[in-house]
């Protein structure tokens, strides 16, 4: 059988340019049509913990979390919260970026507690 | 021009709910439209019009059931298979009654969502998804962050959350059609029932079957000509959190409740009603949260106050509110928003048996499931006898 891989983002006209940055270390967020360089900060605005995997190349991570961030300049962003147990996740936590490297082409923009 | 009361459900036919592997979605429609047909007391010929909706796994094809039927129908629609649409199908085939294009329709739902489940949700091959490269899948995880932001806000307790379940598994348990009908479940099932995607446990998702349903619906007029007492249009309505997106971006994610107000607005401005003159509702459950929520977009409890106004039993049978009396999606059997719609019908015909609200005379059912994400879209009708 063949190892079923995560799978990777989509990339796409209107959306490379996040990618890109990313790739760079860096959050780029969309305003009125400009991309511009975002702090990196927010908090925690909601998340959720599976329990059960609903794609098989998931199941090795059970639980784990995913998360919609609040950044400082309002955009909400799906993320996952990494150094982070999973019950020490709250709403509202104040978390910073850090990128997250998956393979030779594609970075994950993920956030962190603020120490 | 006002469409109120200008058309009626004529027919109802269900199959069985559960788990059906010997037969197709086509299959369990041509069943459904035979026993609709005779609930009726309606020839085929006198159809002509049929919209249609494939629910989880798919393949109810375009017109084999209408040919095994012998309906022949010029209206042919296809829609998408979202919680919301079984209201936004009756809104379509009243506007196609309307101008003309039909004078009778069939609305119709059918899946293997129990026997034919696939695809790329659940596996496959890894195609790219952004949501998939952080890991989030199903419907469930809007749920169940719509549930932590609901806990943080107005500090919901899962007992509260419970509360749904229980109430709807005991109509499901008077239901003899009911999935879970021998089934029963207290308060230490649901807190210690295995956790799918926190906070929210199995019991918190609807059931996933097989079945199909299909809903006759004609002019006011022809109504009169079948079988069954007429149960009548008194409005729709539709809603989408795009609309708002612009000046409230949280929105588009409806995590903060969803955006009801111009479904509602439409639907009780046509049937010149408030929501003090509903004596029975049968709202979307594809969670108990989705119930939950929708309590207060409807504005029948104020923000933050429906758990404990589900808590404090009004949503039972001999409670202020009488809700879900099937046990619809979370315990009946789940057909998207058929399931209410079907219950909404059967209510206002007095066929709820044990669970018939006593005396109901209007109906408000609630759909959900939008381009979006799941709620994106909200949708209602209101039904009388």
């Amino acid at each position: 059988m063949p190892e079923t891989k995560k799978q990777l983002p989509l990339v796409t006209e209107s959306n490379k340019a996040f990618w890109e940055a990313a790739r760079r270390h860096e959050l780029v967020i969309n305003k009125n049509g400009e991309w511009v360089k975002a702090s990196g900060r927010g908090e925690v605005f909601t998340f959720c913990i599976y329990r059960q995997p609903f794609h098989p190349a998931w199941a090795n991570d059970i639980p784990y979390n995913v998360a919609y961030v609040k950044l400082e300049e309002g955009s909400l962003l799906m993320t996952n919260i990494v150094d982070c147990e999973n019950k020490d996740i709250y709403i509202g936590m104040p978390v910073e970026v850090v990128f997250d490297d998956i393979n030779g082409e594609f970075t994950l923009p993920k956030f962190k507690p603020v120490k | 021009m006002s469409t109120k009361d200008k058309y009626a459900f004529v027919g109802v036919g269900l199959t069985k709910l559960g788990k059906i592997p010997d037969m197709t979605p086509d299959e369990l429609a041509i069943q459904a439209i035979n026993l609709a047909l005779a609930d009726a007391g309606m020839k085929p010929s006198e159809v002509d019009g049929y919209i249609y909706q494939q629910g989880i796994g798919g393949g109810l094809g375009d017109t084999m059931p209408l040919q095994m039927a012998g309906i022949p129908a010029s209206l042919i629609c296809q829609v998408a298979s979202l919680g919301s649409y079984a209201n936004m199908m009756v809104a379509m085939a009243i506007c196609a009654m309307e101008s003309g294009m039909a004078k009778t329709v069939l609305l119709v739902h059918a899946a293997s969502a129990a026997s034919r489940r696939g695809g790329g949700m659940m596996g496959g091959p890894p195609i790219a998804s952004t949501p998939g490269a952080y890991g989030w899948y199903g419907p469930g995880a809007t749920a169940a962050c719509m549930a932590h932001r609901y806990m943080h806000l107005y500090g919901l307790k899962r007992e509260q959350l419970g509360a749904i379940a229980l109430t709807l598994r005991e109509y499901a348990n008077q239901r003899p059609d009911a999935i879970m009908r021998d089934k029963k479940i207290t308060m230490d099932d649901y807190l210690n029932a295995r956790m799918v995607v926190e906070p929210l446990c199995l019991l918190d998702f609807c059931l996933v079957n097989d079945g199909a349903v299909a809903l006759i619906i004609t002019s006011a007029e022809r109504a009169c000509n079948y079988k069954k007492k007429p149960v009548y249009v008194m409005g729709y309505g539709i809603d989408h959190s795009l609309r708002v997106m612009n000046k409230s971006p949280e929105a588009i994610h409806h995590f903060d409740g969803f955006v009801a107000s111009k479904a509602k607005e439409e639907a009780f401005g046509t049937a010149g009603i408030t929501v003090k003159d509903i004596d029975v509702a049968e709202m979307y459950d594809a969670f108990t949260i989705f119930l939950l929520s929708q309590l207060e977009s409807y504005g029948i409890c104020k923000k933050g106050e429906a758990g404990a106004f589900v808590e404090a039993g009004n949503l039972k049978l001999n409670g202020s509110f009488p809700s879900n009396t099937s046990g619809t999606g979370l315990s009946w059997g789940y057909l998207m928003g058929f399931t209410q719609l079907t219950e909404g019908i059967r209510q206002m015909r007095g066929e709820g048996g044990a669970c018939q609200v006593k005396d109901a005379e209007i109906c408000l059912v609630t759909g959900l499931g939008g381009m979006v994400d799941n709620g994106s879209a909200a949708t209602c009708t209101i039904l009388r006898r």
